[in-house]
């Protein structure tokens, strides 16, 4: 029952501000440019070669990269913004042992993250729905690619959002959040693939799409692996600096 | 039953010492006004009796018990430590639904809390619209959810109007006279004078003075003397302090009456006058903080760290 309460408490915070509709407008934005490019884009020769296959309306519809960086950001904002508007002062009250009280915190971002990469992926597969027989070309994927996409991406946004939750905690500042959140999902991984080609198989990109069937190194399990060490090191890192730092 | 404890409680961020030493107790049944100048440590001690902030040395217990180790906190302390403790874009009701649902509160207290502060009307607008008023009396709301024994406010005064002053005085003592723990902070005197039963001063993180605020105004002994220098001397020699009134007479602390009267007597200097002093609590209160005088508009973010 405490459980319960304390989890509603940190969904509560996150629904109840213009955060996720803001986040919803960004997805609809995305997944609309997705859809002007199946209708208007076309490759070097003219056809519509990028989505005559399956596997090529796959990679399309994949927006699990996508969700890394999205709910990256989620989490990244709603953790810092707490301590810029001072709302862990009673959220600290309320639960003084800091690391439960990161916790539900966590748990709650997970979660948000999971959403925002499912309504990413929905809004992606409905915009390529609507646009691929507007475009002349009929749909190809099947509900089994559908369901690995989505999960794709549920997967891919709760690591991003734990990640985000993580830098969040640690700098505090949002807009120190979301520069944190920015280099490590997109600065870092070409750096580290530039000094070793090994690091290529590991960064968020390429888990992203192992997970949406698009690439096939490593396998899903070593990839659902990699993404939950990229979730849960910040996390930790947040948690273990929040515990020792006083509340200012 | 639950007296606030500080136990030589020091406090530094990086290398400045923000409370230094400090020992105090707020008990039950009344309200406990804390004094002292902005930057005196206010604030910091606060949040380290609530579990915001560690202690370098010294504790600070509640009951007995440190915050965190309450078996249940956040009903038993009602807090309000920062005015601004809200997102601008939440609704003030929504803000209380997330504080009733980490302490455990039914919803139903929510709308009861909003109409006992007057915010009712205003319930579901965002609480980037309000004013610092109205913020203040939504702090409170959050702090009487639980409706705890004890209450921790860090200058609940700051942006109220006189009839938001006067329900808060109401409401703290009738707190107080149920047999709850009010600990009050305030850099404003006349505050305080009308609202505390005891106060405790400190500056640049030092204990000051602390007792009722009855038997602290009557501290003083006004003396006059054609002889206030030599008397003036005898005096501070005798371990009591001194301070020269305009007109030239003096205030005395720190000796009884009789003991004045006995070193004027002994030094054969002549006293026209020896009577009880009851002075105003913001005159005592600059003399007890070096004159320092009492900042109008408070930081909202007193102790920042280096």
């Amino acid at each position: 029952m405490n459980r319960q309460r304390l989890l509603r408490a940190e969904l509560r915070k996150l629904w109840t501000t213009r955060m996720p509709l803001s986040f919803l407008a960004v997805l609809i934005v995305i997944s609309g440019i997705n859809a002007i490019a199946v209708i208007y884009g076309h490759d070097a020769d003219g056809t519509k070669g990028f989505i005559m296959t399956r596997e090529d309306q796959r990679s399309l519809l994949a927006f699990a990269a996508n969700t890394m960086m999205m709910a990256g950001l989620f989490g990244a904002i709603a953790v810092a913004r707490e301590y810029g508007h001072h709302t862990v002062i009673p959220m600290f009250l309320a639960t003084p042992r800091r690391s439960r009280a990161m916790l539900f915190q966590l748990t709650a971002i997970v979660l948000a993250g999971a959403i925002v990469g499912l309504v990413g992926e929905a809004l992606t597969l409905t915009a390529g729905a609507i646009s691929m027989p507007i475009a002349g070309q009929s749909i190809l994927i099947t509900a089994s690619d559908v369901v690995r996409l989505l999960a794709a991406a549920a997967i891919t946004g709760a690591a991003g959002a734990a990640l985000g939750a993580g830098i969040g905690a640690i700098v505090r500042n949002t807009g120190g959040a979301v520069i944190g959140a920015v280099v490590i999902l997109m600065i870092v991984p070409p750096i580290a693939v530039q000094m070793t080609n090994d690091a290529a198989s590991w960064v968020p990109g390429t888990l992203a799409n192992v997970l949406s069937g698009v690439s096939e190194e490593p396998s899903p399990a070593a990839a659902v692996a990699a993404l939950v060490v990229w979730g849960l090191v910040p996390a930790l890192a947040g948690v273990a600096v929040v515990r020792r730092r006083d509340v200012v | 039953m639950h007296t606030l404890t500080i136990e030589r409680l020091t406090k530094r961020y990086k290398k400045k010492t923000v409370v230094q030493d400090l020992s105090l107790e707020v008990h039950p049944g009344r309200v406990t006004g804390f004094l002292g100048p902005n930057g005196a440590g206010k604030s910091t001690t606060m949040k380290v009796l609530l579990g915001l902030a560690s202690a370098n040395e010294g504790r600070a217990t509640i009951g007995g018990a440190r915050y965190r180790d309450l078996s249940d906190p956040g009903r038993t302390v009602g807090a309000v430590l920062e005015s601004n403790a809200f997102h601008p874009g939440r609704s003030a009701r929504s803000h209380l639904l997330v504080l009733a649902d980490g302490i455990g509160v039914p919803v139903a207290r929510v709308d009861e809390l909003m109409e006992l502060v007057g915010l009712s009307d205003a319930r579901d607008r965002n609480v980037g619209a309000y004013s610092l008023g109205m913020r203040q009396r939504l702090g409170l709301a959050g702090a009487l959810l639980a409706d705890p024994p004890v209450l921790v406010l860090d200058e609940p005064g700051n942006g109220l109007d006189p009839q938001g002053i006067r329900w808060l005085r109401d409401l703290l003592r009738a707190r107080a006279k149920d047999g709850g723990t009010v600990f009050v902070s305030s850099h404003l005197m006349s505050e305080v004078e009308h609202l505390a039963d005891e106060i405790v001063v400190i500056d640049r993180g030092r204990l000051v003075t602390a007792g009722a605020i009855s038997d602290l105004e009557r501290q003083g002994t006004l003396v006059r003397t054609p002889s206030p220098e030599q008397l003036g001397k005898i005096v501070e020699a005798a371990g009591g302090t001194v301070q020269v009134r305009p007109d030239g007479a003096l205030t005395v602390r720190g000796l009884a009456i009789g003991e004045i009267g006995d070193h004027a007597h002994a030094a054969h200097i002549a006293l026209h006058e020896l009577s009880p002093q009851a002075g105003s609590l913001e005159d005592l209160f600059l003399e007890w903080t070096g004159g320092a005088a009492p900042v109008e508009a408070a930081s909202p973010r007193e102790e920042v760290p280096e």
